[in-house]
């Protein structure tokens, strides 16, 4: 061990001891690391890989030399942005290829707009964000996606992550709230919702979207799973059934709030509008009851007619506010069932996490979820840093230091770099909660920058799993990813940003499905189809076959790290799929376009396109053995079926 | 309470993982199966074929999934004095019930179907079941199910995932998660929808949930080719597309470098595709069936014919190694499901004429077979109907009592568990929740309920939520 990493640890230790005597901990606090204060590291600031190289020396482990700049670059592009590089952009890097170049192209991603739309997916599975609220009728939220453009923005505007759980926590509370901020609130409004008609039991809909609102708390900003607790104290965690409780009880008086953004007279006209259709419908509404036959087809095509001339809705954000007249008590309910009420409780955060003394709000206390909110970012609660900081080395590694990045309790991973986890934790908050500088500095690390092949068996048997990360990471692009990296190679990607979400054409069938036909209709413009795939609408009952069959979460739970499949639905996606045929005719028309007439040049300019690098000798036999005959389009085909355009090494 | 997860069961060799075809392996399981490699033990798939827990008598299951609820009433459960009370409000003594839209002054209503003892058991079956009444010494009616929730999305999500709320894995993913597929060219989970339209819980309620990707269902669709991207694209011949593949396998095997399971699995599931594209199809060509064969199943007439299809079907899937296969009877508008509440008995006679004649035909050719006692089959709704009218002559949603059924699959025919009360309102004798008819189910399939568990947001997740218990009578 490096003598400068004993000084730290020392500085820990010590800092640990004091820490320990300072603050009060709950008597019942149990001796868990995720639950402790954020250790600091001495005042001169180690890097990442000072931690990594301590832990794969003790290990005897060499770690992997750096990649080749070829594939690293290729690496980098698809982890801040989720698309390849163009050859333009890899030609002029690889013409004189340096560190400090590559310094510069980290900054030039992380200022793009790419970066964003990636890493805000990322928030948007942890968050479950859909823009229809899921059960029988599914319905849509009012501008839904306002919320993602949200989202997306504040990544790329490097909000401070603080910031950025307080509005989505309490946006709506501040004095005068910004719309920003309403549109954050929606927060709340993500989860599933279910409507019914008939005798509606007020109190269990109100039950479930409470407990809705509280679940997510947990593992998308804790860390920590607390849903059990709604029924039974964890069996496995410290957090009781009080605890659950008091915690929904900030979401005690948490209200719809849809917020019409438009001025009083277009308001007042769009009523008037709305309202004249409807006289015209009413009569016809009326008369369909009783009609049959020809007649019953007759009238219903009539309303359609006029239904078509009723005014598009006026903008609104799907937002929250506190109804302080329906505020509903919160008691604890045996085994969650509401009939059962236990005792009436207040607001307190979780109860391992906050010292014995520490009294429960009033039910009353205003602005509730503010006072939440500033708990969940103060210093004194570890986790929220923690959990961030781990949510962006998985990113990009892959992997979190703690593996199981929305579960930090006991039944959780333990972390595989416990100093280096509070480090970014500390330098986070050091920072202003900026988390751009957190991915610069992970990015510009060695370790990220590591050859990532597998072919060390020594080091395999070691550490099988690449924990210690002696190589670098590699990984098949998600489904998003692979969508929008097809679009772009076959030249059809549409890069516009933000915007209602797009409805593309898919099968009857699928639409057949929906309980509503009618909620899918296809964005008219077709260009818009060839959007990036986060503004692509997400709607709950139905999803596109193309992103499911490659692993895209269903938006019901918080999902904290995609799977990556290998099955034949996939083969046959990427070889039957409408997509991927379409874009193989635009594929091949851009490689005769790019490349003219001579098929070795098409060859070349496909696999630089497509894995970054030209072709090998073997590769390029094949390739041209195959065009002799072979139509450019199925070759085209072939390429989105690569190892390494599928993979990023 | 042990764990198991598919990357911890062990596989026996490396064929079978090849051999495993819907299935594949996910990031989750790589990382050991790449360390077991290099112990010299070969991986496999978590879809390959797996010991159950003990010794089960099924092997596959079919769920004959009435959507929308079938009233008890006028089916499995008879009840004399509801029709001597028609027209009244209901006694006091049965206590109280909530339901979706009916409200407390609703009258009873009588049913108007006969029911009459059938086969040596002598269980009485209506007249709605003509056909199915004869196979009754195969079945086993339990007259006391109940579950949770009075509406359609909920109480559908509990019937197939143990939870009134989306997002847990179906009954058809535990399934598969425990047993695996024995099916090299099929998928090992397949719901056949109601060509009809969808039902209120949508797709979320047949699907693999928080499993990993691969235990989820395949969604048939109606046609001539039930599944998606199994048609080469149009324009695109047969041999043309056999040179795409090699030249894909041969690009990929050039770069693969020895020891990469990852890539190599992935080389692998383009044969995979290749061989369901020609293989699959078979299955659904019902042309070379006996013309006896299709008459049985109602095959050809209507209004049989596309339940009797999809009956077939399922039996062919089955046949060929197919795990769980869900038929769904009823979609889209309420009327077009078994949820009667506007008119009992027309909606009541035109499902039970959709439906009886494939369903005998079911048990009868499985049974023929010797496939019946590998097979089980279960049938029932979300939940069934109220004794009390709604709009004169429908019935409400009834989640306190109400009859589903099972056969094969070592289920002991011929009997009856449980009762509801003289009016059909609750069930008092023997009660089986959705939990039992799940833990029932799995335990056939030599699965543990226990056993049988994911961990999810920090608990060890399972089908039942509160534990059921196995009913025993039938077993």
């Amino acid at each position: 061990m490096k003598p400068r990493s004993q000084a730290i640890l020392v500085g820990i230790f010590a800092f640990a001891f004091l820490f320990a005597k300072k603050v009060p901990v709950s008597a019942g606090t149990p001796d868990h690391w995720a639950f402790r204060p954020l250790s600091i590291s001495t005042t001169r600031t180690p890097a990442i890989d000072d931690f990594l190289l301590a832990a794969l020396t003790k290990q005897n482990l060499k770690p992997a030399p750096q990649a080749p700049w070829s594939t690293l670059l290729r690496r980098l592009y698809f982890s801040v942005t989720g698309l390849p590089p163009t050859p333009a952009e890899m030609r002029s890097f690889l013409e004189s290829p340096s560190l400090a170049k590559y310094e510069a192209v980290v900054d030039k991603l992380l200022a793009a707009p790419g970066y964003g739309e990636r890493f805000g997916q990322h928030w948007l599975d942890v968050i479950r964000y859909a823009e229809s609220e899921g059960f029988e009728y599914d319905r849509h939220l009012p501008d839904g996606w306002r919320f993602r453009d949200y989202v997306i923005q504040s990544f790329n505007d490097d909000l401070p992550f603080d910031v950025f759980i307080r509005e989505q926590i309490a946006g709506d509370e501040s004095e005068s709230p910004t719309r920003q901020a309403l549109v954050a609130a929606g927060f709340h409004r993500l989860g599933p919702v279910r409507r019914n008609a008939g005798n509606p039991d007020v109190a269990l809909s109100r039950n479930e979207v409470l407990t809705e609102r509280t679940d997510i708390i947990g593992p998308a900003i804790l860390g920590l799973s607390i849903g059990c607790a709604r029924c039974h104290d964890h069996k496995l965690e410290p957090v009781s059934q009080r605890d659950y409780y008091q915690l929904e009880a900030y979401f005690a008086a948490t209200t719809e709030h849809n917020v019409v953004i438009a001025s009083d007279a277009e308001q007042r006209r769009h009523q008037a509008a709305t309202q004249a259709v409807q006289e015209q419908i009413a009569p016809l509404k009326k008369s369909l009851t009783q009609a049959t036959g020809d007649r019953k087809k007759t009238l219903a095509a009539e309303i359609r007619k006029f239904e078509e001339q009723l005014p598009p809705d006026l903008p609104t954000i799907t937002s929250i506010r506190n109804a302080e007249t329906n505020r509903t008590p919160i008691h604890i309910l045996n085994r969650g069932v509401w009939e059962q009420k236990g005792d009436a409780v207040g607001m307190r955060p979780p109860s391992a996490l906050v010292p014995d003394e520490l009294a429960e709000l009033p039910a009353d206390t205003p602005h509730p979820r503010t006072r939440l909110a500033e708990w969940l970012t103060s210093p004194d609660n570890p986790l929220t840093a923690r959990v961030i900081v781990n949510r962006v080395w998985q990113h990009h590694f892959g992997t979190g230091l703690v593996k199981t990045a929305n579960d930090f309790g006991r039944n959780g991973d333990r972390p595989s770099h416990p100093e280096l986890l509070d480090h970014l934790a500390q330098t986070l908050i050091r920072n202003g909660w900026h988390l751009k500088p957190l991915h610069r500095m992970i990015l510009l690390s060695a370790a990220y920058r590591r050859d990532s092949s597998l072919d060390r068996p020594d080091a395999a048997r070691i550490d099988p799993e690449n924990r210690l990360l002696w190589r670098g990471p590699r990984r098949r692009l998600s489904a998003e990813e692979l969508r929008d990296s097809m679009l772009m190679i076959s030249g059809r990607l549409n890069p516009k940003a933000g915007g209602p979400g797009v409805m593309v054409p898919v099968d009857e069938e699928l639409i057949a499905l929906l309980y509503k036909p009618a909620q899918w209709s296809v964005t008219p413009d077709p260009s818009e189809h060839d959007r990036r795939s986060i503004y692509l609408v997400a709607k709950r009952n139905l999803r596109l076959p193309f992103l499911e069959v490659f692993d895209q979460p269903p938006p019901i739970n918080s999902c904290a790290r995609r799977e990556s499949g290998t099955h034949a639905p996939q083969a046959l996606e990427l070889l039957n799929g409408r997509l991927a045929n379409d874009l193989a005719k635009a594929f091949a028309a851009r490689l005769q376009h790019d490349a003219g007439p001579d098929s070795g040049a098409r060859v070349e300019r496909a696999f630089l396109l497509a894995t970054g690098r030209p072709p090998n000798d073997e590769e390029r036999r094949l390739s041209a053995e195959f065009l002799a005959n072979g139509s450019l389009r199925e070759f085209a085909l072939a390429v989105f079926n690569l190892n390494d355009f599928l993979h990023v090494h | 309470m042990s764990t198991e997860s598919p990357q911890s069961r062990s596989i026996p060799n490396r064929r079978a993982f090849f051999r495993n075809s819907f299935g594949g392996f996910s990031s989750l399981a790589l990382a050991s199966l790449l360390e077991r490699d290099r112990l010299s033990a070969a991986p496999a798939g978590p879809l390959s074929p797996r010991p159950s827990h003990a010794a089960g008598k099924a092997k596959s299951v079919i769920f004959l999934f009435m959507a929308g609820g079938p009233s008890h009433l006028e089916t499995f459960d008879p009840k004399p004095l509801l029709n001597r009370l028609d027209g009244q409000p209901r006694p006091a003594e049965f206590g109280e019930a909530r339901y979706q839209f009916i409200q407390r002054d609703a009258r009873l209503l009588g049913s108007a179907r006969s029911f009459q003892k059938h086969g040596q058991s002598g269980i009485e079956v209506s007249d709605l079941f003509p056909h199915v009444a004869r196979c009754i010494d195969d079945i086993a009616v339990v007259r006391s199910c109940h579950c949770d929730q009075v509406v359609h999305s909920a109480a559908q999500y509990e019937l197939m995932t143990g939870r009134v709320v989306p997002g847990f894995p179906s009954m058809g993913s535990w399934t598969i998660y425990g047993l695996g597929s024995e099916s090299g060219s099929l998928p090992s989970y397949v719901v056949m929808p109601d060509p009809k339209g969808a039902l209120e819980a949508g797709q979320p309620m047949y699907t693999n949930g928080f499993l990993p990707s691969n235990f989820q269902p395949t969604m048939f669709r109606p046609g001539r080719r039930p599944i998606l991207n199994l048609d080469l694209p149009p324009g695109v011949t047969g041999a043309e597309r056999r040179r795409t593949i090699d030249l894909i396998r041969r690009l990929n095997e050039s770069t693969l470098k020895p020891g990469d399971d990852a890539f190599a699995a992935r080389i692998s599931t383009y044969e995979l595709a290749f061989r369901m594209q020609t293989e699959a199809p078979e299955i659904f060509d019902l042309s070379n069936e006996r013309p006896e064969t299709l008459a049985l199943y109602g095959i050809d007439r209507q209004p049989t014919d596309d339940y009797g299809r999809r009956c077939l079907q399922a039996r062919k899937l089955v046949e060929n190694g197919v795990r769980f296969v869900c038929v769904v009877s009823g979609g889209g508008p309420g009327n077009m499901q078994w949820d009667a509440h506007a008119d009992i008995e027309e909606n009541h006679i035109r499902k039970a004429r959709e439906t009886d004649q494939p369903i005998a035909a079911l048990l009868r050719d499985l049974k023929q077979r010797g496939l019946l006692d590998s097979t089980l089959v279960l049938w029932g709704g979300e939940f069934g109907r109220s004794p009390e009218a709604q709009s004169g002559k429908g019935r409400d949603h009834h989640n306190l009592g109400f009859s589903m059924w099972m056969a094969g699959g070592g289920i002991r025919g011929g009997q009856i568990v449980g009762a509801t009360d003289p009016i059909g309102l609750r069930a008092v004798e023997r009660p089986c929740h959705f939990r039992d008819i799940h833990t029932t189910l799995l335990h056939q399939l030599g699965l543990d309920q226990n056993r049988l568990s994911f961990p999810h947001l920090g608990r060890q997740e399972r089908l039942t939520f509160l534990e059921g218990q196995v009913i025993r009578e039938i077993t």
